[in-house]
C-alpha cells in the first residue's frame, strides 16, 4: 500500500475526469474529510484518512482492500476503472445516459447499449465521452463511453450501438470474486 | 369531386363500446362519402362485448384514404385504439360488380368482339372456314366446327410408347354450342327452393323454423298469470315493454308456475315469441346460489336470439303471424315437458330460491302452499296474511344459518308450522292442555313457536355460535335409538307424539340437535328459567301473557322429588292464576303426569343432548324441556330487577341460586352462545363474566355468583347423581355423568384461580397502595431476580401459573411504576448534578477516561480507574506529533494530488486557491455583524469619510483648476515650440522629479486608455482654454495644438512605453489608495496638483474632429452668450461644468472599479 506517483495519479485523474470532468476537484478535495488514493496490489483505492489509519496496521500482505477500490493498473500501467468506482462518478457525472427498461438487463449482463435501448441521453455528449449509465429511475447501471455523439445517436438505426460497455453493477455478480 | 374516387371498404378495429354508426360517419365523412357502416361487436358467453369492428364503405381518393389512414390509424378514440385498414369489399357489393362488369363484358363481345382481341393483340380464335382447315401461318391449328381455332393435340396412347394425333377437327362434330347468357340473374331466392309442409314440427325444422325451442311453455304461462289477455293482444312496441317487465321478474315464477295449469294463448304466444323468452327457462332450472348469474347470462342470450329472431320477425311478421302462433301452441307443450324434470329435480332448491325472491308474496305464498301440500300438515291452517309477513323473516333465519338445502326443508317446514301457531295465536295453546294426542300435536306447535322465535331471536346475533352448537349437541347426542326419528320429518314424530306425549320432546331435542336448532332450545330454557321467576314476582305476571306456552316443569319434578315439584307448581299456580289460572294449573297436572310417566328418560335424554341444560339443569334442579315462547327483551329488564330482590331473600335454598343464574341469564339472554360455552369451557366463562361485569348487577354480585356457580355444580352433581339412579338408560348417564365431573373440577379449578387471582389483586392493590411504607419491597421488586424469587411463591399460592402470569405481570408493572417514581424522587437532586462533568473525566485525561470506562459497562469490577489511563504527557505528544505529521503529509498529497488534478484538468493553478478563498469569504460573510464588537469594524464600511475626503478633494480640485490658467499658457507656450525641446522637457522632468511621470500617465490616458479620464484631464484643459479662449490668437493656438499633438503621441508611446504601463498600473492603484487609505489620498492629490499644469499642453492636443463632451471648442458657446451677460452665464456654466466633471470622476472610478473586480 503506497501513495500513487504523480504519474500513476496522472493516469488515473485523466481517466476519471473522462467521466467526471471538473469535478475530479471534489473526489480530491472534500470538504467532508481527508480522502487519498493509495495503491495496493495495482489497485486504486480511495480511502478516508481514518480508514487509512485503520488500515496501517495490517501487514501488505495480509492487506485485502480499503475503502473502495477506483480500478486497477494494468501491466502496461493503463488504469481501468472499476465498477466499484460508480458510487463516486455517479454522483458527480457530466455526461448521462438513460436506458430503457427493457435494455437494462442487456446491459447488466455485459451488452452494449443498443439506440433502441437508450432512452436519454445528455445532450452535447460527444463521440468517446466517458458516460454513465442510468436505469429510467435514475439508478446507476454502469458506465461507458459513447460510441456515438449525442447528434449522431439520433441518425442511427436501432441496432447500433450507442455506449460501449466497461463496467455495470451486474459484475457485482458475474466478477464477484475478482471486485475488491 | 376528384374523379379518381373509389369506392372503398374501410376495416375499423377497436372501436369503443359505445360507438355508434353516426360517430364513424361523421369520423370518416371528412375524408370521402361515407356510403354505408356496419358496426360488428363480438361478445363472450356473458355478453359483455369483446371487441368491437365496423366495416366503413367510403368512396375515397387515394391521398384521402392515405391521410385518413395516418390520421385515424392507431389513435385514441372514444375508449377504443382505433385501427383502420383497407377491407375487401363485402361480397353483395362484389356480386353486384362482377355483374355489372358481366353486363358490360356481354355489350362489348356483342358490338366488337374482334376490336377487343386486336386491343389486347391477341389473335382471332375464330375463323369463318370449314372445319379442319389448318390456320395459316400456325402449325398444329385447325379451325374446329363454329369457327374456333383447336390445338391438334398429340397425346400418347395409354398403354403404348405409340404417339397419337388428335385431330379436333375430326372430332368437331361433338361440341355443342351453349348459347351464353351470363348476364341473366337468377333471384337468390330462386336458387333455393321452398319445402312443402303442413305445421307439423318435422316440415318446420324442414323450413328451417327452429324458433320454437326459445319459447319455453312456462314462460307463456307466466305471461298469461302476470298479464290479463288484454295485454298479450297489444301492440309489438307495448309487448316489448312487457316482457322487459318479465324478464324482470322472471325469478318469481318459480313456484307459480308448478302449480299454474298450462294454458296456451295464441296471442300472447307471439310476444313471448318475440321477447327475451328463454329466461323463465332458465329460471326454472335455477338454484338460489346462481339465480342472478343464470339470469345473466340467459339474458345475454336473449339480446342475441332476440335481436336476430327480431330482425326476422318485424320482417316477415305480418306474413308469418299465422304460422307462428301455431309454432307456440306447439311450443307450449314440448318444453313443458322437459321443464317438468327439471321441476322435479329442482325440488329442494326450490325452497331455497324461494328465500331469496324479492317478491315475499308471491313466493311465500306459493312456498306455503308447497309446503303444506308436501308435508300434509292438518292441523295447520294458515291464513296466507298472518304467514306472508312472518316468511321473509323466517328466510332471514335460515339464510344465515346457511344450511344445506335439506335442512332448510326442514326448517322450512317447523317454520311453517310456527307461523300457523302464531297465526292462530291463542288458539294454539288451549288445545295444548288437554292431556291427549291434541295435546302433543299443540305441543308440538307450541315447541315449534317457541323454536321460531327463538331463531328470530338468535338469527340476527348468533351466526356462528350455532356451529359450535352444533357440534357441542353431535357430540352429546347419545341417545342412539332417536336419531333416526330425528332425521325423520315430522310426520313420524307426530305419531310418536300421538303414542307418547313425551317422546315427542326429546325427539324433539334430538331433532334439534341434529338441526343445530339447539340454541332455540337454550333460548327457550333460559327464557324459562326468567319466566318461572317472573313468575314468582307478580310484576312480571303482567308480562306473561306474551308467552303463550308453558309446558315444561314435569320432568324436572320427576327428576327431583315430587315436593319440590309441588312446591314450585303451586307457586306457579298462584302467579298464573292471575294471568290464566286454568292454564297453569293444567300445564302443572300434565306436567306432573308426564314426568311420574317418564320424567326419567325425558330429562336424562335432554341431559344428554344439550350440554346447555345441564347448567339449568343445576339450577333449576329441572330440566328446561318445556320452552316459552317468549319476547326476552321485555323481561330482561325485568329480571334483572327482580333478581336482586330474589337474591335478597331467599326462602329456599333454591331462590338465591336461581336469582343468581337468572342474573346471568338475564344478562346473556342477548348472548346466548356464550352461556351454552361457558357450561363447558372455563375460558368460555371468563367471556361470559366480562361481559356480566359490564352489567353493574351482576359486579356487584361476582363473588356469590361464583359461590352460586360452586354451589350449581354440586347441585348439578347432586342432580346428576340422582338422574343416575333413576337412569333408564344408564350408560349414557355414566357418560354424562363423567364428562360433567370434569367439567365441575374444572370449574373448581378455575373458581379456586378466580380467588387467587382476586387475592393477588387485592394484595397489589394494597401493596400500592402503602407502598411509601413498604419501599424494600418495591425495591426487591425492581430487581429482577428478587421479584422472580417472590413471583414464585405467588404462583404455588396459585394453581394455576397461566391466568396468573398476567395478573403478576400487571402488578409488577405496577410497583415498578411506583419505584420509578420514588426513583425519580429521590433522584431529583442528582439531576441537578447529572450533566455537570465529573472531576475525575475532566481534562484530556479524563475524557480518555471515560471513554475507556465506557467500553465496560458499568460494572464495579471491570470499572477502568485512573490507574489504567495511560497518562504519559510525552506519548500523547507524540501521538499528537504523529498525527501532525501525518496531517501534514496527507496535506502534501493532497497538494500534490491537486497538482495533478489541475495539469490534467487544465485549470490554472489560482483557481482552486481561489476558489478556497472564495469559500472563506463566503463564511466571513455569514458572520453575524455585532457592532458592539470592536472586531467587527472592520466589517464597517467608512463610506462619510471617504465622501468628505472626496469632498475635500474636489474642494482643492476645484481650485487647483482654478489656478491651472498661468501654468497652463506655459505650457502651451512649450508645447508650440519645438519638439525637441518637448522631449527635452519632458525627459528633464521626469529625471527631476517623480512628479512629471503623473503627465505623462495622464496624458497617455486621455490617449488610450479612457474618456473618462480625458474628462479629467479635459475639464482642467477648458478651464484652462477658457482663460485661453479669450486671447485673440485662440484659433491659430489650436491650429497650432492640433499639428502637434499626432507627432507628440507617437513619441511619447514608443519612449515611455515602459512607464506608461507603470503609471496606469499606479493610477489604478492611485485610486484604490484614494478610497481605502486617506493619507495616500491627500498624497495623491497633491501629486495631482501639478500633474493638471504640467500635462495640460498635451491634453490640448488631444482633440478630435468630433465634438466631445466638453469639447473646448464647444466653449465658443461662451461667445454666442457673452454679448448678453457672459460673466452670468459662464460663472454658471463654470459651475456646472465642475460638477458635472465630478460626476464623470465618480463614474469613471466607479466602472474601473468594477473592471478590476470582475
Amino acid at each position: 500500500m503506497r501513495p500513487l506517483t504523480e504519474e500513476e495519479t496522472r493516469v488515473m485523474f485523466e481517466k476519471i475526469a473522462k467521466y467526471i470532468g471538473e469535478n475530479l476537484q471534489l473526489l480530491v478535495d472534500r470538504p467532508d474529510g481527508t480522502y487519498c488514493f493509495r495503491l495496493h496490489n495495482d489497485r486504486v483505492y480511495y480511502v478516508s484518512e481514518m480508514i487509512l489509519k485503520l488500515a496501517a496496521n495490517i501487514s501488505g500482505d495480509k492487506l485485502v482492500s480499503l475503502g473502495t477500490c477506483f480500478g486497477k493498473f494494468t501491466k502496461t500501467h493503463k488504469f481501468r476503472l472499476h465498477v466499484t468506482a460508480l458510487d463516486y462518478l455517479a454522483p458527480y457525472a457530466k455526461y448521462k445516459v438513460w436506458i430503457k427498461p427493457g435494455a437494462e438487463q442487456s446491459f447488466l449482463y455485459g451488452n452494449h447499449v443498443l439506440k433502441s435501448g437508450l432512452g436519454r441521453i445528455t445532450e452535447n455528449t460527444s463521440q468517446y465521452q466517458g458516460v454513465v449509465v442510468y436505469s429510467m429511475a435514475d439508478v446507476p447501471l454502469g458506465f461507458g463511453v459513447a460510441a456515438k455523439s449525442t447528434q449522431d445517436c439520433r441518425k442511427v438505426d436501432p441496432m447500433a450501438i450507442v455506449v460501449f460497455h466497461q463496467a455495470d453493477i451486474g459484475e457485482y455478480v458475474r466478477h464477484e470474486e475478482t471486485l475488491t | 369531386m376528384k374523379p379518381n374516387r373509389e369506392m372503398k371498404r374501410l376495416f375499423v378495429g377497436g372501436l369503443g363500446q359505445g360507438i355508434s354508426e353516426a360517430d364513424l360517419q361523421n369520423q370518416f365523412s371528412r375524408f370521402g362519402e361515407v356510403s354505408d357502416i356496419e358496426i360488428i361487436t363480438r361478445k363472450d358467453d356473458q355478453g359483455n362485448s369483446q371487441k368491437a369492428f365496423a366495416y366503413v364503405n367510403i368512396k375515397i381518393t387515394e391521398a384521402d384514404l392515405k391521410k385518413c389512414m395516418s390520421i385515424l390509424n392507431k389513435t385514441k378514440w372514444k375508449g377504443g385504439t382505433l385501427q383502420i385498414q383497407l377491407a375487401k369489399e363485402s361480397f353483395l357489393h362484389r356480386l353486384a360488380q362482377e355483374r355489372e362488369e358481366a353486363k358490360a363484358k356481354k355489350e362489348k363481345s356483342t358490338t366488337g368482339n374482334t376490336s377487343l382481341l386486336e386491343k389486347i393483340g391477341g389473335v382471332d380464335f375464330h375463323m369463318k372456314a370449314v372445319p379442319g382447315t389448318e390456320v395459316p401461318g400456325h402449325k398444329n391449328w385447325v379451325v374446329s366446327k363454329f369457327g374456333r381455332v383447336l390445338p391438334v393435340l398429340h397425346l400418347k396412347s395409354q398403354h403404348k410408347n405409340k404417339i397419337m394425333k388428335y385431330d379436333p377437327s375430326k372430332y368437331c362434330h361433338n361440341l355443342k354450342k351453349i348459347a351464353e347468357n351470363l348476364t341473366e340473374n337468377i333471384p337468390i331466392t330462386d336458387l333455393t327452393w321452398e319445402l312443402e309442409g303442413g305445421n307439423d314440427p318435422m316440415s318446420k325444422k324442414r323450413r328451417g323454423e327452429f324458433s320454437d325451442f326459445y319459447f319455453p311453455p312456462q314462460k307463456m304461462k307466466k305471461v298469461q298469470k302476470s298479464r290479463g289477455p288484454m295485454e298479450s293482444k297489444g301492440s309489438d312496441s307495448s309487448l316489448r315493454i312487457n316482457e322487459v317487465m318479465e324478464s324482470n321478474k322472471s325469478t318469481q315464477p318459480v313456484t307459480a308456475h308448478k302449480k299454474a295449469p298450462s294454458s296456451g294463448m295464441p296471442s300472447q304466444s307471439l310476444l313471448v315469441s318475440t321477447s327475451s323468452t328463454p329466461t323463465p327457462d332458465h329460471v326454472i332450472f335455477h338454484t338460489s346460489d346462481f339465480e342472478i348469474i343464470w339470469n345473466k347470462s340467459s339474458m345475454s342470450d336473449d339480446d342475441i336470439d332476440s335481436e336476430d329472431e327480431l330482425k326476422m320477425m318485424i320482417a316477415k311478421e305480418e306474413n308469418l303471424q299465422k304460422t307462428r302462433h301455431s309454432l307456440v301452441n306447439e311450443s307450449e307443450n314440448d318444453p313443458f315437458e322437459v321443464v317438468k324434470d327439471d321441476f322435479k329435480s329442482d325440488i329442494h332448491k326450490l325452497h331455497s330460491s324461494a328465500k331469496l325472491g324479492n317478491d315475499c308474496e308471491y313466493d311465500s305464498s306459493d312456498t306455503d302452499e308447497i309446503i303444506a301440500m308436501k308435508k300434509n300438515i292438518v292441523k295447520v291452517k294458515n291464513s296466507t296474511e298472518s304467514s306472508q309477513p312472518e316468511q321473509p323473516i323466517s328466510k332471514k333465519s335460515s339464510f344465515k344459518k346457511i344450511e344445506p338445502s335439506n335442512d332448510c326443508v326442514k326448517v322450512q317446514k317447523t317454520k311453517s308450522n310456527k307461523e300457523s301457531a302464531l297465526g292462530h295465536g291463542v288458539k294454539c295453546l288451549n288445545p295444548k292442555f288437554p292431556p291427549d294426542s291434541n295435546v302433543s300435536d299443540c305441543e308440538e306447535e307450541s315447541e315449534e313457536d317457541e323454536e321460531y322465535k327463538a331463531l328470530m331471536k338468535n338469527c340476527p346475533r348468533v351466526n356462528l355460535t350455532l356451529a359450535d352448537l352444533e357440534q357441542l349437541a353431535g357430540s352429546h347426542q347419545k341417545v342412539p335409538g332417536k336419531d333416526d326419528e330425528s332425521d325423520d320429518s315430522q310426520n313420524i314424530n307426530q305419531c310418536i307424539f300421538d303414542t307418547n306425549s313425551k317422546t315427542p320432546r326429546t325427539s324433539y331435542d334430538l331433532h334439534n340437535g341434529r338441526q343445530c336448532i339447539c340454541p332455540e332450545d337454550i333460548v327457550a330454557s333460559l327464557l324459562e328459567e326468567e319466566d318461572t321467576y317472573s313468575k314468582q314476582k307478580p310484576e312480571e305476571t303482567t308480562l306473561k301473557p306474551k308467552f303463550q306456552a308453558f309446558k315444561g316443569i314435569g320432568s324436572l319434578y320427576a327428576k327431583e322429588s315430587v315436593d319440590k315439584t309441588l312446591k314450585e307448581t303451586v307457586a306457579f299456580n298462584n302467579i298464573s292464576e292471575h294471568q290464566s289460572s286454568l292454564k297453569h294449573e293444567d300445564h302443572n297436572r300434565i306436567f306432573i303426569e308426564n314426568g311420574s310417566k317418564c320424567a326419567n328418560g325425558s330429562s336424562s335424554k335432554l341431559t344428554s343432548c344439550q350440554p346447555a341444560k345441564k347448567v339449568n339443569s343445576p339450577n333449576h334442579i329441572q330440566p328446561p324441556k318445556r320452552q316459552f315462547t317468549v319476547e326476552s327483551q321485555s323481561h330482561e329488564v325485568v329480571s334483572s330487577t327482580s333478581f336482586d330482590k330474589e337474591s335478597k331473600n331467599p326462602p329456599s335454598c333454591l331462590l338465591p341460586l336461581k336469582g343468581k343464574k337468572s342474573l346471568n341469564l338475564g344478562t346473556k339472554s342477548h348472548k346466548i352462545d356464550c352461556d351454552r360455552d361457558t357450561c363447558h369451557l372455563p375460558e368460555s366463562r371468563k367471556a361470559s363474566e366480562k361481559e356480566g361485569t359490564d352489567t353493574s348487577n351482576i359486579t356487584s354480585f361476582e363473588k356469590p355468583r361464583k359461590v352460586c356457580l360452586r354451589e350449581d355444580n354440586q347441585k348439578s352433581t347432586a342432580s346428576f347423581s340422582l338422574s343416575v339412579s333413576n337412569a333408564s338408560c344408564v350408560s349414557a348417564k355414566d357418560k354424562h355423568a363423567e364428562d360433567n365431573q370434569k367439567r365441575l373440577a374444572a370449574l373448581a379449578v378455575w373458581q379456586k384461580a378466580r380467588e387467587v387471582q382476586k387475592k393477588l389483586v387485592h394484595s397489589a392493590l394494597a401493596n400500592l397502595d402503602g407502598h411509601q411504607e413498604n419501599k424494600k419491597t418495591h425495591i426487591v421488586f425492581a430487581s429482577d431476580n428478587e421479584s422472580e424469587s417472590e413471583e414464585t411463591p405467588t404462583h404455588e399460592q396459585n394453581n394455576c401459573p397461566g391466568k396468573e402470569v398476567v395478573k403478576e405481570s400487571v402488578v409488577k408493572a405496577s410497583g415498578k411504576l411506583f419505584d420509578s417514581s420514588d426513583d425519580e424522587e429521590s433522584d431529583s437532586k442528582e439531576d441537578s448534578t447529572r450533566f455537570n462533568i465529573k472531576p475525575q473525566f475532566e481534562g484530556r485525561a479524563g475524557q480518555k477516561l471515560m471513554n475507556l470506562q465506557s467500553h465496560f459497562g458499568s460494572d464495579e469490577r471491570f470499572r477502568m480507574d485512573s490507574r489504567f489511563l495511560e497518562s504519559d504527557s510525552e506519548e500523547e505528544e507524540k501521538e499528537l506529533n504523529e498525527n501532525k505529521t501525518n496531517e501534514d503529509e496527507l496535506a502534501a498529497e493532497k497538494k500534490k494530488t491537486l497538482n495533478v488534478v489541475q495539469s490534467v484538468l487544465n485549470i490554472n493553478l489560482n483557481n482552486p486557491t481561489s476558489k478556497g478563498s472564495v469559500t472563506a469569504k463566503k463564511f466571513k460573510d455569514i458572520v453575524h455583524y455585532d457592532p458592539t464588537k470592536h472586531d467587527h469594524a472592520i466589517y464597517e464600511r467608512k463610506q462619510d469619510d471617504n465622501e468628505k475626503e472626496s469632498k475635500a478633494r474636489r474642494k482643492k480640485k476645484r481650485e487647483e483648476a482654478e489656478k491651472l490658467p498661468e501654468v497652463s499658457q506655459d505650457t502651451y507656450y512649450n508645447i508650440a515650440t519645438d519638439l525637441k525641446d518637448i522631449f527635452q522637457n519632458k525627459d528633464t522632468n521626469e529625471k527631476e522629479e517623480d512628479l512629471p511621470w503623473n503627465e505623462g500617465c495622464s496624458g497617455e490616458e486621455t490617449g488610450d486608455v479612457s474618456d473618462a479620464a480625458n474628462l479629467t484631464s479635459g475639464a482642467e484643459q477648458t478651464s484652462g482654454f477658457t482663460f485661453s479662449f479669450f486671447d485673440s490668437d485662440t484659433k491659430d493656438i489650436k491650429e497650432d495644438t492640433y499639428r502637434i499633438e499626432p507627432v507628440k503621441r507617437g513619441k511619447i508611446v514608443c519612449q515611455e512605453d515602459p512607464r506608461f504601463q507603470d503609471s496606469s498600473s499606479e493610477e489604478e492603484e492611485e485610486e484604490e489608495e484614494k478610497e481605502e487609505e486617506e493619507e495616500d489620498v491627500t498624497k495623491e492629490t497633491d501629486h495631482r496638483k501639478p500633474s493638471p499644469g504640467e500635462a495640460f499642453p498635451e491634453k490640448e492636443t488631444t482633440r478630435f474632429f468630433f465634438f466631445t463632451e466638453n469639447d473646448d471648442r464647444l466653449r465658443g458657446s461662451n461667445l454666442f452668450w457673452c454679448g448678453v451677460g457672459s460673466s452670468i452665464s459662464r460663472s454658471s456654466w463654470e459651475a456646472r461644468t465642475s460638477s458635472l466633471l465630478l460626476d464623470c470622476r465618480k463614474k469613471h472610478k466607479e466602472a474601473k472599479r468594477k473592471v478590476k473586480a470582475n
